[in-house]
C-alpha cells in the first residue's frame, strides 16, 4: 500500500507529555490500539464486509506495544497522526529541543489523584517555551481519591492555563462509568472487552443539572475565541461546529487548554480524546516554521507547507537499528521522493534518498514519497541530528548556528578492551547526536575526555554508554573549563635570534596586548613601510594564536585579548615564517605575565523551581554556592528562582536540592558567561596547577 | 567621572536634603502619580543610586514581568553612565547587579503576610542584607491601612527603608487641597515621605507633600527628564 502525501489538513504531529506516574505508557498503548483497530476494521470491511474481530493472542501482542521509536505513525478516522516520543528527563539537552520542535501539538496527561506535580510543571514549561498548543487529559479517574476538579484548579493556579472542562465524569473511583460530552450534551460509555464500542446515550437525569452548569461555564470561556459563537450563544442556538471552531481557535493560539478525562487503564475516554486531537490540535499548515537562508546573509525565511516550494527537512533524531542508522526527519516544505537528491547544508554534501520509511507501531512501511508536514525515516544516511536537508539549490538551515562551548569535562576510562570498543562506538554516536557533547583524547595524559554542558548532561551520557552500548567506564573528577585573560595593556618588543651554523633565525616584533571586552581574540596589524614583510604578518598572527591555547597561570586557553603589531624588524636571509611565529609566541608570553592575567570561570544561569515553602532553603543553597540571586517569582504556592552561580559550585546540586525540598524542587542550568574567579580561589587553582606540573616533570 | 563623584553629584542628593537627609530606616516613602508619568523609572533611579553606594536593594513587583524590570534597570544605568561619562562602567554594572534582587509576586492579590514572609526569608536565609526595598505596582485602592502598617512594622524590624509607587486613577480631582492624593489620605499616618509627580507645562515636576513630621516643601527643584526618564535638576 502506497500513500502519497496525505491531505496536510488531516495530518497531526503530536507528543504525549506527562508526569512519570500519570499513565503515559498505558494511554499511548491504548491510542495505538484503538487507532489500529479502527484502521484494521476499515480495511477488513473493505475486503470481505465482515466486522473485525481479534483473537486474544493478537490482542495481547497489541497490548505489549510500547513506543520505542522516535515517531509512530497511526491513523484515527482518516487522520494520519504521528506520535512523537518526547524525552522529558533532561531538559537542557538539544535532543529535547529537537523533539519538541517537530511537534505541532501535545496531550498533557495528568493524574486525577496526583494532579499537577513538579514534573508536569517542567514538561509544561518546555511545551510553553516552544509554543506548542496543548490539550489536557485527566487520567486515572477510576482511582481512589480521583478528583478531576482539583486537577483543573491546579492547571489554572500552578500552570497558569486557561483550562476549560470539555467533559464531566460519570462517576469517579470505582463508579467511573464514562463521560459526558459538554459540546454534544451526550453521555458516552465504552463497551466491549476493550472499550472499543463507543455507546452514546442521553445524559442520566441525576447528572443533567451539573452538566448544564458546566456547559454554561465552558461556553462562557469559549465564546472569547469566536464572535460567531458569541452571537449564536446570545441567540441560544450555538451549533457543535461553531463550538469546535472556537475551541480550536483558543487552543491553537495557546490561550486556552481544553480538558478531557477518563481512564486509559479502564478503557474510558480515549476515543473522545483522539477526536479532540484531530478536532482541536493544529495541522502542520497551521504552524509557522522558519529557516535561515545561508546563501542570503542568514535571512529568516518562512517555510511554506503548501505549494511547490523546494524541499526542506530537519533530521531530528538518529537511531541505531539492526540495518544501520535510521534518520528521522520532519519535512517542512516541499516533498521528498525515493531517489531524490538532497543537500545536507551542514556537511555541504549531496546524497541520494535510498529508502523512505514510515514507522508504524508494529512494522515499517516503505513509501515512495512524503510531503510537507510528514515525519518519515531515511536509511543509511551520513548525517548528525539537527542537520537540515534541502533540495539542491536551496541553502537553508533549521537549527541555529550557535552551539555553546562545553563548560565541563570528565575523563572516562573503559574497564576492559570490550568496553573500550563499545565506548568508541558510543562516543561516535553521541557526538553526532548532540553538538554540545564532545570527546577527544588528551595528548598529555592519553585519557579520553568527554565534554558537555553540565554535570547531569555528562552523567546521562555515561549512563547511556553503560545501558545502550555496554561500555562500562570509570570516570574521573569533573573538570571545569576555566579561561585566562589579561586586565591591563602591556607593550612588547621581542627579538628572536639564533645563529647556530647554517641559516640562522631572526625576527623582531613590537606592539602591545590589551584586554578586549567583546570577543575572544583580535589581531590588529599597524605595520608601516614593510618593517615586517607582508608575507610574515600571518606568521605573527599564527604565533600569537598558538600562545593563546595555553595560558601561563593554570594552563587554560586565553581569551579576551587584542594584539596590536606596530613595528618589527626582519633579516633578508635569516627571517622566516617559523622565526616570526616563534618571536610572536615568545613576545606574547613575556608580555602576558606583566599584563596582570586573571582566571575566569564559567558562570551558569540557574533556574530553580520549587514550592514556595522551600524558597528560603533554596536561597540559602544558592548563597552557599557563591551564587547571586537575580530574581524570584512567586506564583501561588510555587516559586521560580533565577540565579547566577559558578559552575564549579554546582557539582552535586541536584542531590542537595532534592534533599532540601523533599524531592519537590528541580533546577535547570545553562552557560551564561565566563567571569573572574575570586582571589582566594584563584590562589588555590594556581597552587594546584603548579603541583600538577611538578609531578609531571619529576 | 568616577563612581564616587557620580554619587556625590546625583540630583538625588537634593531630594535627600529636602527630606531631612533621607527616608531613613524603618520608614515608608511613597511616590504617587497617574499611570505612565514615570513612577517606575523614578523608583529604579532611587534604587540604582543605592546600588551605586553598595547598598543592597530588593525590588518587589506585583505586576510586571522580571525581564521588563531588569530592562528598566539596564536603561536607567545606561542613561546615568552616559550622562555622567562613568568610568569602567562594565565593572560598576557587574558590581551593582550583585546587590539587586527582583522579587515578583505574579499571583493576583498576593497576600501581604506572604510577601513579607518571602522578603524576610530572602534577607535572613538568603543572607541578603537589603537596606532598601522598592515596591512597585502595589494597589493602594484595594489594600488596607492594616496592610501598609505591616509593611512599616517589617521595615522597622529589619532596619530597611521601603519605597512604594502608587498609581492614581479615577476622575479629577485626584488630589486634595494640600496636594495629597485622595487614595492615600487614610494611609498618611504610615507614610513618612510622600512625593507626587505632575505635569508642569513642558516637564514633569516632583512635589514633596509629606516630609516626615516637618512642613512639606511642595515643589522641589527637581524634574523628570522626559528623554532619559532620570530625575534631574531643574
Amino acid at each position: 500500500m502506497i500513500e502519497i502525501n496525505s491531505d496536510i489538513e488531516k495530518m497531526r504531529n503530536i507528543g504525549i507529555s506527562a508526569h512519570i506516574d500519570s499513565g503515559k505508557t498505558t494511554l499511548t498503548e491504548r491510542i495505538l490500539f484503538y487507532c489500529k483497530k479502527i484502521h484494521k476494521t476499515h480495511e477488513v470491511r473493505g475486503k470481505d464486509g465482515i466486522g473485525a474481530t481479534m483473537d486474544s493472542m493478537q490482542l495481547e501482542k497489541e497490548r505489549g506495544i510500547t513506543i520505542t521509536s522516535a515517531a509512530t505513525h497511526v491513523k484515527w478516522k482518516d487522520h494520519p497522526i504521528n506520535i512523537i516520543d518526547t524525552p522529558g528527563h533532561v531538559d537542557f539537552t538539544i535532543e529535547v529541543e529537537r523533539s519538541l520542535r517537530v511537534l505541532d501539538g501535545a496531550i498533557l496527561v495528568l493524574c486525577s489523584v496526583g494532579g499537577v506535580q513538579s514534573q508536569s510543571i517542567t514538561v509544561d514549561r518546555q511545551l510553553k517555551r516552544y509554543h506548542v498548543p496543548r490539550i489536557a487529559f485527566i487520567n486515572k479517574c477510576d482511582r481512589v481519591g480521583a478528583d478531576p476538579y482539583k486537577v483543573i484548579e491546579h492547571l489554572k493556579s500552578k500552570l497558569g492555563h486557561n483550562a476549560v472542562l470539555m467533559q464531566v465524569p460519570i462517576g469517579l473511583e470505582d463508579g467511573h462509568k464514562g463521560i459526558i460530552d459538554l459540546v454534544r450534551m451526550k453521555a458516552i460509555y465504552f463497551d466491549g472487552a476493550d472499550g472499543e464500542v463507543v455507546r452514546t446515550e442521553d445524559i442520566p437525569p441525576e447528572l443533567r443539572s451539573e452538566a448544564e452548569e458546566k456547559r454554561e461555564e465552558m461556553l462562557d470561556a469559549v465564546t472569547m475565541f469566536s464572535d460567531e459563537l458569541m452571537e449564536a450563544v446570545l441567540e441560544e442556538c450555538p451549533t457543535e461546529e461553531q463550538i469546535f471552531q472556537a475551541v480550536r481557535n483558543g487552543t491553537i493560539s495557546q490561550e486556552m487548554t481544553p480538558v478531557f478525562m477518563g481512564s486509559a487503564y479502564r478503557n474510558k475516554g480515549v476515543q473522545p480524546l483522539l477526536d479532540a486531537v484531530v478536532r482541536y490540535l493544529p495541522n502542520p499548515s497551521d504552524v509557522e516554521n522558519y529557516a535561515v537562508d545561508l546563501a542570503d546573509e542568514k535571512k529568516k525565511i518562512k517555510l511554506l507547507s503548501d505549494g511547490e516550494a523546494g524541499s526542506v527537512a530537519l533530521a531530528y533524531k538518529l537511531e541505531d537499528g539492526p540495518y544501520g542508522q535510521l534518520t528521522y526527519i520532519r519535512i517542512y516544505q516541499g516533498s521528498i521522493k525515493k531517489g531524490d537528491e538532497l543537500f545536507n547544508t551542514r556537511l555541504r554534501k549531496t546524497f541520494r534518498v535510498g529508502r523512505l520509511i514510515r514507522m508504524h507501531a508494529e512494522r515499517t512501511e516503505d513509501i515512495d514519497s512524503a510531503g510537507s508536514g510528514e515525519i518519515v525515516a531515511l536509511f543509511g544516511i551520513e548525517c548528525a541530528s539537527g542537520d537540515t536537508f534541502t533540495e539542491p539549490g536551496l541553502d537553508y538551515t533549521m537549527t541555529s548556528i550557535f552551539v555553546p562551548e562545553p563548560v565541563i569535562s570528565l575523563a572516562v576510562k573503559p574497564v576492559d578492551n570490550n568496553a573500550s570498543d563499545n565506548m568508541k562506538k558510543a562516543l561516535n554516536r553521541f557526538t553526532k547526536e548532540d553538538p554540545t557533547f564532545r570527546s577527544y583524547v588528551d595528548s598529555e595524559s592519553n585519557q579520553t575526555i568527554i565534554q558537555g554542558m553540565g554535570e547531569l548532561h555528562l552523567d546521562v551520557y555515561v549512563e547511556r554508554m553503560k545501558r545502550e552500548y555496554r561500555a562500562e567506564v570509570e570516570t574521573g573528577k569533573p573538570q571545569v573549563a576555566y579561561r585566562e585573560t589579561i586586565t591591563q595593556q602591556v607593550e612588547f618588543d621581542y627579538i628572536h635570534k639564533k645563529q647556530t651554523g647554517g641559516s640562522g633565525q631572526f625576527a623582531r616584533v613590537k606592539g602591545s596586548i590589551e584586554p578586549l571586552n567583546k570577543g575572544k581574540y583580535e589581531f590588529v596589524n599597524k605595520i608601516k613601510g614593510g618593517r615586517i614583510p607582508t608575507e610574515f604578518i600571518p606568521s605573527c598572527n599564527k604565533g600569537f594564536q598558538a600562545a593563546l591555547k595555553k595560558g601561563q597561570i593554570i594552563g587554560f586557553p586565553v581569551e579576551g585579548i587584542r594584539v596590536t603589531l606596530n613595528d618589527g624588524q626582519s633579516h633578508a636571509v635569516d627571517s622566516s615564517d617559523l622565526a616570526f611565529q616563534t618571536a610572536a609566541r615568545e613576545a606574547f608570553k613575556q608580555a602576558y605575565r606583566k599584563a596582570k592575567p586573571r582566571i575566569l570561570e564559567p558562570i551558569m544561569k540557574v533556574s530553580v523551581e520549587s514550592p514556595s515553602e522551600f524558597a528560603g532553603s533554596v536561597f540559602a543553597s544558592i548563597n552557599q554556592r557563591r551564587g547571586i540571586i537575580v530574581s524570584s517569582v512567586e506564583d501561588g504556592n510555587f516559586s521560580r528562582i533565577d540565579a547566577k552561580v559558578p559552575l564549579i559550585e554546582m557539582f552535586g546540586y541536584a542531590t542537595n536540592l532534592r534533599s532540601l525540598s523533599q524531592g519537590k524542587a528541580e533546577f535547570t542550568m545553562e552557560f551564561k558567561k565566563h567571569a573572574r574567579v575570586p582571589e582566594n580561589i584563584a590562589e588555590d587553582l594556581i597552587a594546584e596547577y603548579k603541583e600538577k606540573q611538578r609531578l609531571q616533570t619529576s | 567621572m568616577v563612581k564616587k563623584e557620580l554619587i556625590k553629584r546625583s540630583p538625588l542628593r537634593i531630594l535627600e536634603k529636602s527630606i531631612q537627609g533621607g527616608l531613613g530606616k524603618g520608614n515608608i516613602g511613597v511616590l504617587a502619580s497617574r499611570k505612565g508619568v514615570g513612577k517606575t523609572a523614578s523608583l529604579v533611579h532611587i534604587a540604582t543610586d543605592k546600588l551605586f553606594q553598595k547598598k543592597p536593594v530588593i525590588h518587589v513587583s506585583y505586576a510586571s514581568r522580571v525581564d521588563y524590570i531588569i530592562n528598566w534597570y539596564e536603561d536607567i544605568f545606561k542613561e546615568i553612565s552616559k550622562k555622567r561619562k562613568l568610568e569602567s562602567a562594565i565593572e560598576v554594572h557587574d558590581e551593582i547587579i550583585k546587590n539587586r534582587i527582583i522579587m515578583n509576586f505574579s499571583q493576583e492579590g498576593a497576600r501581604t503576610e506572604q510577601v513579607l514572609k518571602s522578603l524576610e526569608v530572602m534577607i535572613t536565609q538568603g543572607k541578603f542584607a537589603a537596606e532598601a526595598v522598592i515596591v512597585d505596582g502595589y494597589d493602594f485602592a484595594k489594600a488596607s491601612v492594616d496592610d501598609l502598617r505591616k509593611f512599616r512594622e517589617f521595615a522597622e524590624k529589619m532596619g530597611i527603608e521601603v519605597w512604594f509607587s502608587a498609581s492614581l486613577r479615577g476622575n479629577e480631582p485626584i488630589f486634595d487641597k494640600d496636594g495629597i492624593p485622595k487614595v492615600l489620605i487614610n494611609y498618611l499616618d504610615e507614610i513618612a515621605v510622600l512625593l507626587t509627580l505632575s505635569f508642569k507645562g513642558e516637564y514633569i515636576g516632583l512635589n514633596l507633600v509629606k516630609n516626615h513630621n516637618f512642613p512639606p516643601q511642595g515643589e522641589l527643584p527637581l524634574k523628570l527628564d522626559p528623554a532619559t526618564m532620570l530625575i534631574a535638576e531643574e
